[in-house]
């Protein structure tokens, strides 16, 4: 059996635990997949994925949030059962939902990004609500747009047609996503590892 | 659901690496080509993949039920037309054939799911990818796996007890807050007690990894895995 003789090479203290935060976030992005809240006069319910995006941006940082995500990608690819439905594997990191699922780390990124500025964390409870708005609503955005453009490369349908399939009945639950995630920080319940 | 199954067929004893590579030279290949002869030939591949691991395709239908609906709506939407004559018919085949393609990835990252134990991809994610984003994405992947049922657990607490304060009568906005609120402090509590575990262990950028071993049997996969890559190009 092959074994490594070198010395143990700790990991940093301060990387220890975004390692774990990363990890533990993007478990619960998995764990969340089948849970969904109904919307009145909305066909499509909530469902708390883009909401955890939005929260591994503004919680982990720049580097951490798409951290967290890809490896909630890496996890569904080899099989866990973390994607919308309870299903895991390769093939879904290609199928339909393939654009949604590789905006997320985009997203994270941008929203870590432009509310902490920096690789340096502040706390976003901090960050005043006009400047979280406008990053939240760009990074949907974001989601949206490579969700929808991806079907409709894959299956060779017209923009407006995916568009009203994969896009239109979920924008009410979307900007409820984005007041739910500036109500979670706001209240400074749960505050960013700062090194 | 769909999860890895033990068994002794030969997908089973193949190697992780090699077949990842077969699901994206297969990928690749599907991603490129929607035409009726490609179609057939991907269809030929995807029922050996599903033989050699003894996959039952019914059962795994039903575990991508939903991705199915997306798939079974798209060449619909693609043949509605404003106008006379409301439906073309060209459309939506086109459309079909893209979806169609799209099912038979899915299919065989079944197979895959189904033979390959979530350490011994982990090893392989670990032992492909090069040093500390290898390590890191490995020991998440690993926790990740270790850590869903822990905090599907923590979830259903919290929305039972939810549901028994009448929280399920709040508006959406509210509900939504309070469940990732909760879930989200209970899971980053976790990751703190875990990360003094961590290191109480001396947690390292270099732990010993099971054994993979890549035996002459993965030869022809890999070489198939190529050929397939190759195919995308024509």
């Amino acid at each position: 059996m092959e074994t490594e003789r070198s010395s143990a090479e700790l990991v940093d203290d301060a990387v220890v635990g975004q390692i774990a935060r990363a990890a533990l976030l993007a478990t619960l992005l998995g764990a969340v997949a089948p849970i969904s809240i109904p919307i009145p006069l909305s066909p499509a319910p909530i469902t708390l994925q883009v909401l955890f995006v939005f929260l591994a941006g503004l919680l982990l940082g720049p580097v951490w949030g798409p951290i967290s995500i890809l490896l909630y990608l890496a996890a569904g690819a080899i099989g866990l059962p973390v994607f919308s439905g309870m299903t895991g594997g390769i093939g879904v990191l290609v199928g339909t939902t393939a654009g949604y699922l590789w905006s997320y780390p985009i997203a994270a990124g941008l929203v870590g990004l432009l509310v902490h500025r920096g690789t340096e964390l502040r706390d976003p409870a901090e960050t005043p609500i006009p400047l979280l708005v406008s990053v939240l609503l760009g990074a949907t955005l974001v989601i949206y747009a490579m969700g929808t453009g991806y079907a409709a490369w894959l299956l060779e349908l017209e923009l407006w047609e995916a568009t009203l399939t994969f896009a239109a009945p979920f924008v009410p639950g979307e900007l409820l996503k984005i007041a739910a995630a500036i109500a979670i920080v706001k209240s400074g319940r749960i505050r960013p590892l700062q090194s | 659901m769909l999860t890895y199954e033990p068994g002794t067929t030969l997908a089973h004893r193949l190697d992780p690496r090699s077949k990842l590579a077969f699901q994206i030279g297969f990928a690749a290949t599907a991603l490129a080509h929607t035409t009726l002869p490609a179609l057939g030939a991907l269809t030929v591949v995807t029922a050996l993949v599903l033989a050699v691991a003894r996959v039952p395709p019914l059962r795994t239908l039903y575990a991508y039920r939903f991705a199915l609906v997306l798939l079974a709506v798209a060449p619909l939407v693609a043949a509605a037309t404003f106008g006379t004559p409301w439906i073309d018919v060209s459309d939506g085949v086109t459309s079909a054939q893209a979806s169609y393609r799209v099912l038979l990835i899915l299919l065989v990252s079944a197979a895959y799911v189904r033979t390959t134990p979530v350490r011994a991809s982990r090893a392989a994610i670990q032992r492909t990818i090069p040093g500390k984003p290898g390590q890191v994405l490995a020991i998440g992947v690993a926790l990740v796996f270790r850590f869903l049922p822990v905090l599907r657990a923590d979830l259903r607490t919290i929305r039972e007890a939810i549901a028994a304060r009448l929280g399920t009568e709040r508006d959406a906005i509210e509900r939504t807050t309070t469940i990732a609120t909760l879930s989200l402090s209970r899971a980053f509590d976790r990751a703190d007690r875990l990360t003094l575990a961590m290191q109480a262990r001396c947690f390292s950028w270099n732990p010993t990894l099971p054994a993979l071993s890549l035996s002459r049997r993965d030869l022809p996969v890999f070489g198939v895995a190529i050929v397939l890559a190759a195919t995308a190009l024509l």
